[in-house]
């Protein structure tokens, strides 16, 4: 009995002193994953200033906003679009364009505005010759504003319907990236 | 030698409960084959029976089946109890060692219903259970919940241990083998004060019973294949005892595929288990006992791959969907990402020291480790990187000593110590969802007991000093490590008044009040719950949740042919923590995800539970259960979400009692049982509250044979089941699945136990 209890108070005092430890700072990860930056180049194919729409959120989900700039169009010109994907969290800033032309299989950039006068068109092919969307032809159309949305889906369904053209209701996959640019067409 | 075979064992079997006598059980002596069925006072005899060690079967229709050890040298009186209403019914019925946690109302599952059903997880075994619904996540994972409360505010007591782990998580389930378990209790009554933690009401008991007597080894086979999901489940049991030290192993595998709704194969929602657990128990003399139990549980937990989604765009595409995405036409084993990948390991040591027969100090100390990583789709194969990775170890230390100052008097006093240590591995490179942490709890508690005839008055507080220090990461950019320290005094109490009215009915109250601080995640949760497809976030400025609890509980025993037991609670909560749909739509790179933040209210959560039991005759058993429940916050006056939808459940028992003599074996007790489930929609929710509205009711049909055969050696018991007979479609609120998917379909379920 007198054992007993003597055990039981020696192993009580020796939580207690557990209990006062102090815990470690935790390491503070550099996600690699993260996309901070969405860089869209539209160059007028008839040449001329290219137009920049950039979305940035560089400490990710929660935090401060991230900070969108739209652009102005030409209308009924023909531009040339190209996509470029950042993780700028981290230091050098990583490129994320990269990646998904790794993976381009499974990848798929979709576009919808709500300008009616808007029309885009894939501009390049994964090794299945299905669409990928880092690189699209746009063609504008008369004088309008607006809002032009890009989404990448990671694991669509390249060959559901409509799906190769554009239409993303039958694409399925996770949504990477969704971001809306405010567009003039002038 | 024929005059020494002459002995003979006569006697009753009575039901512990009402205490009447139970007729048409059968009594059986495994090793000579003699069999008999009690006649209408209970009353057997069974004559030839020559001297030696024998083991004896009791059964009877709505009974655990019972097996006892005894040595014959001389003509022998029995009498013998089964609990013959409580394993069906939730009566207050608590013997043993359900005494520390006082006489409340409880519902329990035997070891016999674990043994038919250990293809589920602990969760899945309640399913039925008055006032028990489960909270899932597809079908591997579940977590019961128990008059609306789960997760951070239901006990789950594995073995007398609280369960630690990663528990505050919908989508978590309770790393527990029930196998391991000889009966798993649902304590529905106030707080219990023995048990540290946020303890608001409601308990699991998950109990391995003491090991058996029996100087032989004992020890069973279980094999279940069940046919949706092409699972199979192997469990073995063995033990033995020994003067010197008494030890029992039991351990489980199982491997299960894709299952199957109605319609179509929900792919990649597999389970593989490995789960071992240890047992032994010493007498060290006739005043000191010790125990010790050590178990690893390991699974690997399959998520439907149309149900990993990113923003509210991908959530509305999928709700649209009438087949998930990603569904295929092939059954396949494999568990890709989504999945969990979980351990927990656990090592208790107890001992126990009586001062005198009534009066005895008892130390137990047990350590925990529960290991858990949630893998998702990730880009550049980082699929195999988990994208939540959390390791928790939890030492729990209680001494307490109880005394008996006369017959009507006794009590108990206690001190606990709780220490839990939380890091996210770095691994994952991802900002952690819930902080590092290490938490520290001190309590103590006393209680006493006052029991008079037909009276049992139960008072207990308790008192804990909660300290956490919390290490989280900023959202803001430089990233930089804040502290926080926190320090909580919690209080909490009960009474309870047990009166029997006569020897057939009797009466229950029950009050409890508790707090519970706010929990780690309520408190620093910040990010995307990828589960919920919603921003989650803490406040750090939420105060202490206050509940009172009240329960009623009659219970009607008339004779051992009926059985009812109604129970009415109220839960009161006051500042009760929940997670609020915000106005606020957060705009991130991959779209707009809705903002849910932790908030306060003041809320009740009320209900009745009926449950009744019939024996129409001596081959038949009527049992119906049924379950209301309505949640309400009521400073918003809304209601509250993911309360349990209302359900009755309904079974329908013929067995044959006779023993058949077959050439070398007899056939005992074939048994066919309908069960019937119906759940009603969840009405009590409001539109703006969820993203598509409840589903609507449902009702599943099941059908089950069993039969047990008996010889010298061997108790072999085969039984085929049908779950959801007509193959309904359906979805059930509590399933987060129901966004995307049906839940399961038909299935057909065989398993084999042989015991020896």
């Amino acid at each position: 009995m007198r054992h007993l209890l003597k055990l039981s108070f020696f192993s009580l005092l020796a939580l207690l002193s557990i209990s006062s430890c102090d815990k470690d700072d935790p390491d503070v990860v550099d996600p690699p994953e993260l996309i901070t930056t969405v860089n869209v180049t539209l160059t007028p194919s008839i040449g001329g200033a290219a137009v920049n729409l950039s979305f940035q959120d560089l400490d990710g989900d929660g935090g401060d906003d991230p900070i969108v700039s739209g652009g102005t169009l030409s209308a009924n010109t023909n531009y040339v679009g190209t996509i470029d994907l950042l993780n700028e969290s981290v230091s050098p800033t990583e490129s994320i364009t990269e990646e998904i032309e790794e993976e381009d299989e499974d990848h798929q950039f979709f576009f919808n505005s709500d300008i009616a006068d808007i029309n885009i068109l894939y501009n390049d092919q994964d090794d299945n010759s299905q669409p990928v969307g880092l690189s699209f032809i746009m063609d504008t159309g008369a004088e309008a504003t607006g809002n032009m949305t890009i989404t990448l889906r990671h694991e669509p369904n390249k060959s559901g319907e409509g799906v190769a053209a554009g239409e993303i209701a039958n694409a399925g996959g996770e949504t990477d990236i969704e971001v809306t640019f405010p567009i003039d067409v002038e | 030698m024929a005059q020494e075979c002459a002995l003979t064992v006569r006697g009753q079997v009575l039901d512990e409960v009402s205490g009447s006598p139970l007729s048409y059980a059968n009594v059986y002596i495994q090793e000579t084959q003699i069999g008999t069925i009690t006649d209408d006072d209970g009353g057997f005899i069974l004559s030839n029976v020559c001297p030696g060690h024998y083991h004896i079967i009791i059964s009877h229709i709505g009974c655990a089946s019972e097996k006892f050890h005894f040595d014959i040298e001389q003509d022998t009186s029995l009498s013998i109890l089964l609990t013959h209403t409580p394993t069906e019914l939730g009566t207050v019925v608590i013997a043993g060692t359900k005494d520390d946690y006082g006489k409340q109302a409880s519902s329990a599952i035997s070891r016999s219903k674990i043994e038919d059903n250990s293809h589920k997880n602990l969760s899945g075994l309640l399913e039925n259970e008055t006032g028990v619904h489960l909270l899932k996540n597809g079908n591997g994972i579940a977590k019961p919940v128990v008059h609306g409360l789960y997760g951070n505010r239901l006990m789950i007591l594995n073995n007398g241990i609280l369960q630690s782990g990663q528990q505050w998580g919908n989508d978590h389930s309770p790393e527990i083998d029930p196998f391991a378990a000889d009966k798993i209790t649902v304590l529905k009554g106030a707080s219990v004060v023995e048990i540290g933690g946020a303890n608001v009401g409601s308990i699991v008991l998950i109990e391995p019973k003491r090991i058996e007597r029996e100087p032989h080894l004992h020890g069973q086979v279980n094999y279940i294949f069940e046919s949706n999901g092409r699972g199979n489940t192997l469990n073995v049991r063995l033990g033995k005892y020994s003067e010197n030290i008494a030890w029992r192993v039991n351990g489980t595998l199982k491997k299960y595929g894709d299952r199957r709704s109605a319609n179509y194969f929900l792919n990649n929602t597999g389970v593989e288990e490995a789960n071992i657990a240890v047992q032994l128990e010493k007498t060290i003399n006739d005043r000191l006992f010790v125990d010790f139990y050590a178990s690893t549980f390991n699974t690997t937990l399959g998520i439907l791959r149309g149900s990993q989604i990113g923003n509210l765009t991908d959530l509305q595409s999928a709700l649209s969907k009438d087949v998930p995405f990603y569904t295929e036409s092939d059954f396949s084993y494999a568990i890709e990402a989504p999945k969990q990948k979980v351990s927990h390991h656990l090592l208790k040591a107890k001992a126990k020291y009586f001062i005198a027969e009534d009066q005895w100090v008892e130390v137990q100390t047990a350590g925990q480790v529960n290991d858990r990583k949630e893998f998702d789709i990730r880009r550049s194969g980082r699929t195999s990187i988990p994208s939540l990775s959390l390791f928790q170890c939890n030492i729990n230390t209680k001494l307490s000593y109880k005394n008996t100052v006369n017959k009507r008097y006794h009590w108990k006093v206690g001190f606990q110590n709780v220490v839990t240590d939380n890091s996210n591995n770095p691994e994952t490179g991802i900002l952690p969802l819930i902080p590092d942490y290490l938490a520290w709890q001190n309590g103590i508690f006393g209680k006493i007991r006052y029991q008079k005839a037909q009276f049992i008055l139960d008072f207990g507080a308790r008192y804990d000093y909660n300290r956490q220090t919390v290490l989280a990461i900023s959202t803001t950019i430089p990233r930089e490590i804040i502290r926080y320290e926190n320090a909580f005094h919690n209080t909490s109490g009960v009474l309870a008044i047990n009166r029997s009215l006569g020897t057939k009915q009797s009466l229950a109250y029950s009050l409890g009040f508790s707090m519970r601080n706010p929990g780690i995640n309520e408190l620093y949760s910040q990010g995307l719950h990828q589960g919920v497809s919603g921003i989650e976030e803490g406040d750090t400025d939420l105060s202490m949740e206050r509940a009172l609890k009240n329960t009623l509980e009659y219970t009607f025993v008339p004779n051992s042919n009926v059985a009812i037991n109604l129970l009415g609670y109220h839960q009161y909560f006051n500042d009760y923590i929940f997670l609020n749909p915000q106005e606020e739509i957060r705009l991130t790179i991959r779209g707009a995800f809705p903002v849910f933040r932790y908030e306060q209210t003041n809320a009740a959560i009320y209900g009745v539970d009926l449950s009744t039991q019939f024996t129409l005759h001596p081959t038949m058993l009527l049992v119906f259960k049924y379950s209301y429940l309505k949640g309400q916050d009521l400073s918003n006056d809304l209601p509250l979400v993911f309360m349990p939808p209302n359900r009755l459940f309904g079974s329908f028992t013929y067995r044959l009692n006779t023993l058949k003599g077959l050439k070398r074996f007899k056939l005992e007790n074939p048994e066919i049982e309908l069960t019937n489930r119906y759940v009603w929609r969840q009405g009590n929710l409001s539109a703006s509250q969820d993203f598509v509205e409840a589903p609507g009711a449902y009702n599943l049909l099941g059908l089950k044979c069993s039969a047990d055969l008996i010889t010298q050696a061997l108790k072999i018991r085969c039984f085929i089941k049908a779950d959801n007979v007509l193959n309904t479609r359906y979805r059930d609120y509590l399933n987060r699945q129901r966004y995307f998917a049906d839940d399961l379909g038909f299935s057909l379920i065989t398993g084999i136990n042989v015991k020896f």
